[in-house]
């Protein structure tokens, strides 16, 4: 099922040629372009492999040691494709330098193509019935997954991205680091295990780390060295004594003291917690016992002590960051909440007004809720006979909202009320011809309480058919949809995919539902339950060849 | 609500009352009739100062004779200025019930910024203020000198009182005490000299005032004007000042030479510990600079520093430190050590000469108080056990009770944890700190209770250097990552900005619901000024027995004292110490009845009858035979259970009739019989 694409174009760059690398057990040569990849058998000056890096998921190589020595790309549709590196002396050789190479590549496409994928499964994941309909369709190649998606995805990056934006944020694990425990790899080396999770986790909680990252990957690092060096450096293990080397995150490290610094000096917004202000400063220089003697000067700190503190500086810069990155989003609104609130505490005489956020706190901090009567209003208190009924939820009869006595006495007034001030407005009124065949249509044997016809369907056919006629249904309606949204074809474009669209929907009636009548058939259900679906068909066949007619028409 | 306490009509702002309240109120009163002091010891969060408030107040409007002032000491500003929200509270209910705008005039200071407020004082109802306004000489004598005799004084969070006594009247000399005020010295000559060619006629007007002598402050002391300042001794009234340092140039010079004698003091090889009288000797023989003028030091700088019209004083700190040195050492005989240390004893090659005047005896600085005085009430949550506190004050209470928390259902749990899983027992003391199977179950209780507490955690260790350490182990051991896992980890410093934000944060963390622990020090400032009501702190762990450092040498001289003078054996009083501080640390959690939290004692020397017996009784009575000596995983069931428990919904109507009453209820012969049982009288 391979395209065949022309040999290379001249504005196509080629960074990498192999020789001799055989696919589907066919010498050929393998071609690594800009944007794509290709294979052309010996000989033939055409392409019967090409693919998008866009579209390339992985790639895959054989273990070490293994005769062949092959790499494999996997493709996002799941298909995949083997090269077999067939060049006796260099093969491995020719292996790794595709492998680099592409591993350098993909990322840069990733980003695109990572992005619709996730939306595409995204909708599948999250719409069962299209899901259904991709099966239907898709996997069952009545129309190409392109087809499938033309129309869908466009509506997608048109329409309000809300839904996407609803699910609710996920905090960080504050033991994340925890997660990326190093461990021995036999041979004097250290293997982290690095998941994306923890990826956008470290990204999250440090964006200087983040920012270190999109400056450096992929023009001065790979992404497998800048996170080696994350783990090799003093930023990682501040809280071992410092080596000292120089690396691209000791900037980082001074960023975060920087960061630090600055949260503590903006103080606390809760007064009540400022331990700076906690005591009417009391004694003077020189007054007062010290029964503790904390040397804190940094000259006679010994090393040990300087580790211990940076550890203890370390976890509460990590608990606050990790804080943050949770409530980055909310953040916003709240500070801006508290900074409007407090302007207008902001007054001169602190004697007479004192900063709101203090006096709502002093408040809290006095109040005692039990010893006041209480203000709510009055709540009914659920008294439960049988708790077991409440766990299994409201059955639906017992189902009522309750209105207190006051609430009733309330509404019987004020129906009353309405009443007493009561005036027909008899203008608007309808005639009695009308009301009487209203009344007569919705009698039992009127015109609109027909509906039993139905009900003897769902009786007869069995619930898996069904199933299996709604199916058909959704799936001849997408394809009926993109058949008449080709209407008026005014374009070429329109004209081939009007063509299309037909033979999808003959290939559906082919493949699909020809089958099922057949199978209705067999099991002796006589009602013509595909009539309608066969109809809606029909009259689309007879729309296309009017269209035809007159196309071929107007063009003798 | 209008209760009537022994006939005296009390307004109180609330529809419900606790009947803790109501015995308080009713101890409170007894105290104040009888024109006596008073210990009083209740549970925090049951309401201790709208009650004090309620009482006192009503007390000074029907006997407006008797009770003219109510001075209400506490310790931080948070709490004078909650202090000051519940006195607002009970004032706008007085004009709510009766209609009229109450001409009571309240006062409160909470910065020393705010020095200019003598005459208000005098005539305020009630002024709210810091301990130090009243007990630190240096301060009382400006801002608290002439409050009238008939005031009652209520010491609030009164447990550390003695310490804060003690601070007051102790001085360190260090060596750049010494150069600067050596600087204060000279600046003071060149004033004089200035002032000798422009003005002479002011230095021979104080020198007339000097040779009067300080009569006036003795008159007033005679008549009772005055709070009596204890670093002003009563015989030097009487004598006018000697001649040696009476002109303003020889009292510069017999600074020099003080000054002169210290220098050669601090130049020393070993420690050196002497009595004051040793000391006067010692300056006698070396200087011959005689007892007396040394007394008049203090006064003799202030009027000298007057007369010069100096405006900014504190510019003139380390001066007046050592002038206050000289009158307090020659002043007293006893109370008072001094130890000359060349370096710290950490750092033995580093010299670091200090001079420590240590002040050993709470009650000098006190004593003032309680005589002046008419009714002067110690109170706090935790003041176990009761009768210390009037030996080491050295006063004669007419009153001392311990009040219960009266609770419809229990709502704190104290469970003494005394060994790991693996039946190691655990222990902060001395011998076993380092033990690598203590810091590791320790570790392992906080990660156990990290997954089953809902919220916030406080855990509190002994020392500073004991957290560091012990949190180096547990990151060592990952046993902090583990946690992480649980609950986001925020640990004091003793940086305080940086902690006051550690401290933020974590209440963000336990409000947002992700839940966080707060590690911290007992003694420090977290668990002396914090609160952690309801969510943030479910439970409190005190790891090991928060004993003083006991090898300071100032802390060894004041348990000799305390034995000789005071018959308190030297284990009684830092049992004591220790576990005063313990009970501050863990009734951090519980702020009021309808909170709730866990108390975890984990060390083994708790569950002793001599530790446990100096809890104080609120909690002591929640500690049974079955929560004495806990492994790690006992804890953690027990903890569960009690969690649960606490987790159901708990309206008022539970509390009704048994922990809050009605007016009517408080009322029934019956319920006044049971609040008689309330106090623990002792």
């Amino acid at each position: 099922l391979h395209f065949i694409v022309p040999m290379t174009s001249l504005s196509e760059e080629v960074l990498l040629v192999v020789k001799k690398v055989r696919q589907k057990k066919q010498d050929g040569t393998l071609y690594l372009m800009a944007e794509r990849i290709a294979w052309g058998p010996e000989g033939k000056d055409r392409f019967t492999v090409s693919h998008l890096y866009a579209d390339i998921r992985c790639q895959k190589i054989s273990p070490d040691g293994k005769a062949k020595v092959q790499l494999q790309l996997v493709l996002h549709t799941g298909e995949s494709t083997t090269f077999h590196f067939a060049n006796e002396s260099t093969a491995l050789k020719d292996r790794e330098a595709a492998k680099e190479l592409l591993q350098q590549l993909l990322p840069k496409f990733k980003k695109k193509a990572n992005k619709e994928l996730e939306e595409k499964n995204r909708m599948l994941q999250e719409d069962p019935v299209l899901f259904q309909l991709y099966k239907d369709l898709v996997v069952s190649q009545v129309i190409s997954a392109e087809e499938f998606w033309a129309n869908r995805l466009g509506g997608i990056n048109n329409t309000d991205p809300s839904p996407y934006n609803n699910k609710q944020e996920v905090g960080i694990s504050g033991a994340f680091l925890a997660d990326i425990r190093p461990q021995t790899d036999g041979c004097n080396g250290l293997r982290y295990n690095l998941t994306a999770d923890i990826i956008e986790s470290i990204f999250r909680t440090y964006p200087a780390v983040k920012q270190k990252y999109s400056e450096n990957v992929p023009h001065n690092l790979t992404e497998k060295e800048f996170w080696t060096r994350f783990f090799q450096s003093h930023y990682f293990h501040r809280d071992r004594i410092n080596t000292g080397t120089q690396d691209i995150f000791s900037e980082c490290a001074k960023q975060d003291e920087k960061g630090l610094k600055t949260l503590v000096t903006q103080g606390v917004k809760n007064p009540l917690v400022d331990l700076q202000s906690l005591e009417d400063k009391t004694l003077d220089e020189g007054y007062g016992i010290c029964t503790t003697q904390p040397s804190t000067s940094n000259a006679n700190k010994s090393v040990k002590d300087s580790s211990n503190s940076a550890i203890i500086k370390r976890f509460n810069h990590h608990s606050a960051m990790v804080l943050a990155a949770g409530s980055r989003r909310g953040e916003l609104a709240s500070d801006q909440a508290s900074e409007t609130s407090s302007t207008d505490g902001n007054s001169r005489d602190s004697d007479f007004f004192q900063p709101p956020v203090k006096k709502v706190k002093l408040q809290e901090a006095i109040e005692f809720e039990d010893l006041q009567r209480e203000n709510r209003p009055k709540t009914v208190p659920l008294n439960l006979k049988k708790s077991d009924r409440y766990a299994h939820g409201p059955v639906p009869l017992q189902s009522q909202q309750y209105t207190t006595s006051q609430d009733i006495i309330n509404s019987v007034n004020y129906i009353r009320h309405e009443m007493a001030s009561y005036k027909p407005s008899l203008t608007q009124v309808l005639s009695s011809t009308a009301a009487t065949s209203a009344i007569a249509a919705l009698s039992p044997g009127g015109v609109l309480m027909q509906g039993g016809a139905q009900q003897a369907i769902n009786q007869m056919v069995p619930t898996e058919v069904q199933g299996e006629l709604k199916h058909l249904y959704v799936a001849a309606g997408e394809l009926l949809r993109h058949f008449w949204s080709c209407f008026p074809v005014n374009t070429l474009f329109l004209e081939e995919k009007v063509i299309k669209m037909k033979s999808n929907l003959e290939r559906f009636q082919m493949t699909k539902l020809h089958p099922f009548k057949e199978k209705i058939q067999r099991q002796y259900l006589s009602t013509n339950l595909t009539g309608h679906l066969e109809e809606m068909l029909q009259t689309a066949y007879s729309k296309f060849q009017v269209w035809q007619t007159r196309r071929m028409m107007r063009k003798t | 609500m209008k209760l009537n306490i022994e006939g005296l009509l009390v307004y109180f702002p609330y529809d419900y009352i606790y009947p803790e309240q109501y015995s308080y109120m009713l101890e409170l009163k007894r105290t104040l009739d009888a024109k006596g002091h008073g210990v009083l010891e209740m549970p925090s969060g049951t309401g201790k100062t709208i009650s004090l408030l309620s009482l006192i107040v009503a007390y000074q409007r029907a006997f407006p004779l008797e009770v003219t002032k109510l001075i209400y000491c506490s310790r931080t500003v948070p709490e004078i200025e909650k202090v000051v929200e519940e006195l607002r509270k009970l004032m706008e209910f007085y004009t709510k019930e009766t209609g009229e705008s109450n001409n009571f005039l309240a006062l409160a200071l909470s910065s020393r910024k705010n020095l200019c407020i003598h005459p208000e004082i005098l005539h305020a109802n009630i002024v709210v203020y810091s301990y130090h306004y009243l007990l630190d000489p240096k301060i009382a004598d400006l801002v608290s000198k002439e409050l009238a005799k008939k005031s009652v004084v209520v010491f609030d969070e009164a447990h550390n009182i003695d310490n804060v006594c003690i601070d007051s009247m102790s001085v360190n000399i260090t060596r750049r005490t010494l150069d600067r005020c050596q600087t204060n010295v000279d600046t003071l000559q060149n004033t004089i000299h200035k002032i000798k060619e422009t003005d002479a006629a002011k230095l021979r007007e104080e020198y007339r005032r000097l040779v009067e002598g300080l009569k006036e402050a003795n008159v007033a002391r005679e008549t009772d004007i005055y709070l009596a300042n204890p670093v002003l001794p009563d015989e030097i009234l009487q004598e006018a000042v000697p001649g040696s340092i009476r002109t303003a140039e020889h009292f510069v010079g017999f600074m020099r030479r003080f000054l002169e004698y210290l220098k050669s003091r601090l130049r020393v090889q070993h420690v050196v510990q002497e009595s004051a009288p040793q000391f006067l000797k010692d300056i006698f023989e070396k200087v011959c600079i005689d007892r007396k003028p040394l007394r008049f030091c203090a006064e003799r700088l202030q009027s000298l520093l007057r007369t010069l019209e100096i405006a900014d004083i504190a510019d003139f700190s380390a001066v007046t430190l050592i002038s206050n040195f000289a009158t307090l050492v020659s002043t007293y005989s006893q109370g008072f050590t001094i130890i000359i240390e060349p370096f710290e004893d950490r750092t033995p090659t580093i010299a670091n000469p200090v001079l420590h005047f240590s002040c050993m005896d709470p009650s000098i600085a006190i004593k003032p108080v309680f005589q002046r005085f008419q009714s002067v009430v110690i109170t706090s949550g935790t003041l176990s056990p009761l009768d210390i506190y009037p030996r080491i004050l050295d006063f004669r209470p007419v009153t001392m009770a311990s009040f219960t928390m009266t609770l419809a259902r229990t709502c704190l749990c104290p469970l003494i944890v005394g060994r790991g899983n693996d039946q190691v027992a655990l222990s902060s003391k001395f011998e076993t700190r380092e033990d690598f199977a203590v810091i590791r179950n320790y570790g392992n209780l906080l990660l156990e209770m990290s997954a089953i507490v809902p919220d916030g955690i406080v855990a509190f260790f002994t020392s500073y250097v004991y957290m560091e350490n012990i949190v180096a182990s547990w990151y060592e051991q990952g046993i902090l990552e583990n946690i992480q896992r649980n609950k986001l980890i925020f640990i004091e410093t003793q940086d305080a900005a940086e902690t006051s934000m550690a401290l933020e944060k974590y209440q963000e963390a336990c409000e947002n619901g992700r839940g966080a622990i707060l590690l911290s020090v007992a003694r420090g400032k977290v668990s002396e000024g914090i609160d952690f009501v309801h969510h943030y702190g479910r439970a409190v762990i005190m790891f090991g027995v928060p004993y003083v450092y006991t090898q300071s040498r100032i802390l060894k001289a004041r348990l000799e004292y305390l034995r000789d003078q005071f018959q308190i054996r030297e284990n009684d009083f830092l049992t004591f110490d220790a576990m005063r501080h313990a009970a501050q640390c863990v009734g951090r959690a519980i702020r009021g009845k309808t909170d709730y939290g866990l108390m975890i004692f984990a060390d083994k020397r708790y569950a002793r009858a001599d530790k446990r017996g100096k809890l104080p009784r609120w909690i002591q009575e929640h500690i049974n035979d079955g929560s004495l000596n806990l492994t790690v995983d006992e804890a953690v069931q027990l903890s569960k259970h009690f969690l649960r428990q606490m987790a159901q919904p708990f309206r008022q109507e539970d509390q009704l009739g048994l922990s809050l009453l009605t007016l009517e209820q408080l009322e029934s012969e019956e319920m006044l019989q049971k609040i008689t049982q309330i106090a623990h009288q002792t």
